[in-house]
């Protein structure tokens, strides 16, 4: 039954000899044709199919096909140029996550290299400055250099002073609080461009209790709002109005940091 | 792709063998190709290998569905003789395409894969998704089939 077997096999191969010579890589299909070869049966159909394929050769290739072949390269996959691997799906989502990363990164740099000590404070602040109404204020009609000490009489505020800068506004009232941090916090209304100035603790140092002072007048925004801040003897001051770092500035004297 | 994978002068022919109809082995052949170059502008050519005879016999054989299908008819097989070379000699393509285009499948495909002459035994069984005997059998029915069919076109040759 084996020999049988092979018998069938090596005349299923016989069958399919290829026709050039060039073809014969198989082993089984050697073996098949070199026992086989030379007999009549084998050249008879070795010719058969020479001068078949000799036949398909000579089919002609219209023009119209023939011009595909010419443009063999529109067949091939794309080669992967700059501009294809920069509108690859992935490579562009992941390019756009990038740079929104990098932005939100640079944003917080920014707002890391305007922050100073005490900054988290004076953007509360700015917030109250927003949704504080004149009636929740006392009223007094001053000037606002007068007032520190009225907050020193009154509230025990030792160097809650306004700056010079500021001192002559007049005033329209004030108040004392305590924010959320129970820190002491002096609000004055004036009536130049509705100004309203903050007086409260500056920042100290959580191990050495010292003062973490800062140079000059620093600049905070906070929703509309715009502060001026600056420190002295332990108290911060900050001048506070509705719109722009510009209608603060006449108003300061000596280096803006 | 190797340039022997894709010998379009070759998936043309095929196409022909397969259709026996310039027309329609040309509308077959640019689909194909359109299909291919589609397929590759989207980075998605396949890598099988023979991917290009594979897509075209599908579509030559759906092409050919409508067409007139063939008898199922006891045709005449003759032994192959010695004179056979000079009786194929005295074809035209057209004529020999039109003879395997007239085959039922899988031995129209079988006869037109191996008369290209650009595979070998096992590649035509890769494309044409055959067995061995199957495929040898085609191939010694379709040679029988085409010499009792020369032999009838030709008795001269045969008598010589």
């Amino acid at each position: 039954m084996k020999t049988l077997g092979l018998l069938r096999r090596r005349r299923a191969l016989l069958n399919c000899a290829p026709i050039s010579r060039d073809q014969l890589a198989d082993r089984s299909m050697r073996a098949a044709i070199s026992r086989e070869d030379g007999s009549d049966e084998f050249v008879n159909q070795q010719n058969f199919d020479r001068a078949v394929a000799e036949l398909v050769r000579l089919v002609p290739i219209p023009a119209e096909s023939a011009e595909w072949f010419s443009d063999k390269e529109a067949v091939r996959a794309p080669k992967w140029t700059w501009r294809r691997i920069l509108l690859n799906p992935a490579v562009l989502a992941i390019s756009i996550a990038l740079v929104v990363i990098a932005g939100v990164f640079t944003f917080n740099l920014i707002g890391r290299l305007n922050d100073f000590p005490g900054s988290a404070t004076t953007r509360k602040l700015l917030t109250v400055a927003g949704s504080t109404r004149s009636v929740m204020l006392d009223p007094v009609s001053a000037e606002a250099g007068t007032l520190s000490d009225l907050f020193f009489m009154k509230h025990g505020l030792e160097h809650y002073d306004v700056p010079e800068e500021f001192a002559d506004f007049r005033t329209i009232g004030c108040r004392v609080f305590d924010d959320d941090e129970s820190q002491r916090i002096a609000q004055i209304w004036v009536a130049e461009k509705h100004m309203q100035f903050f007086l409260f603790p500056a920042e100290r140092d959580s191990k050495t209790g010292a003062v973490l002072a800062f140079p000059g007048w620093r600049y905070v925004h906070q929703e509309g709002w715009v502060g001026a801040v600056t420190e002295h003897n332990g108290v911060c001051f900050m001048a506070a109005l509705q719109g722009q770092e510009k209608d603060l500035k006449p108003y300061l004297s000596g280096p803006k940091q | 792709m190797s340039d022997r994978k894709q010998n379009l002068p070759q998936l043309y022919r095929f196409c022909f063998l397969m259709l026996g109809d310039s027309r329609k082995a040309q509308e077959v052949f640019n689909a194909t190709l359109r299909e291919a170059a589609s397929r590759a502008a989207q980075g998605e050519l396949p890598k099988e290998p023979f991917w290009l005879f594979r897509e075209a016999r599908w579509r030559c054989l759906e092409a050919s569905k409508t067409d007139l299908q063939p008898e199922a008819l006891e045709m005449d097989e003759h032994d192959i003789t010695s004179q056979a070379a000079s009786q194929i000699k005295q074809l035209e393509p057209a004529q020999l395409a039109i003879w395997i285009s007239a085959a039922a499948d899988p031995q129209r495909t079988a006869l037109a894969l191996f008369y290209l002459d650009e595979f070998d035994y096992q590649e035509i069984l890769d494309i044409a998704e055959l067995k061995l005997s199957t495929l040898s059998r085609c191939l010694s029915q379709g040679r029988r089939q085409l010499q009792a069919w020369l032999d009838a076109k030709h008795p001269e040759a045969q008598k010589a």
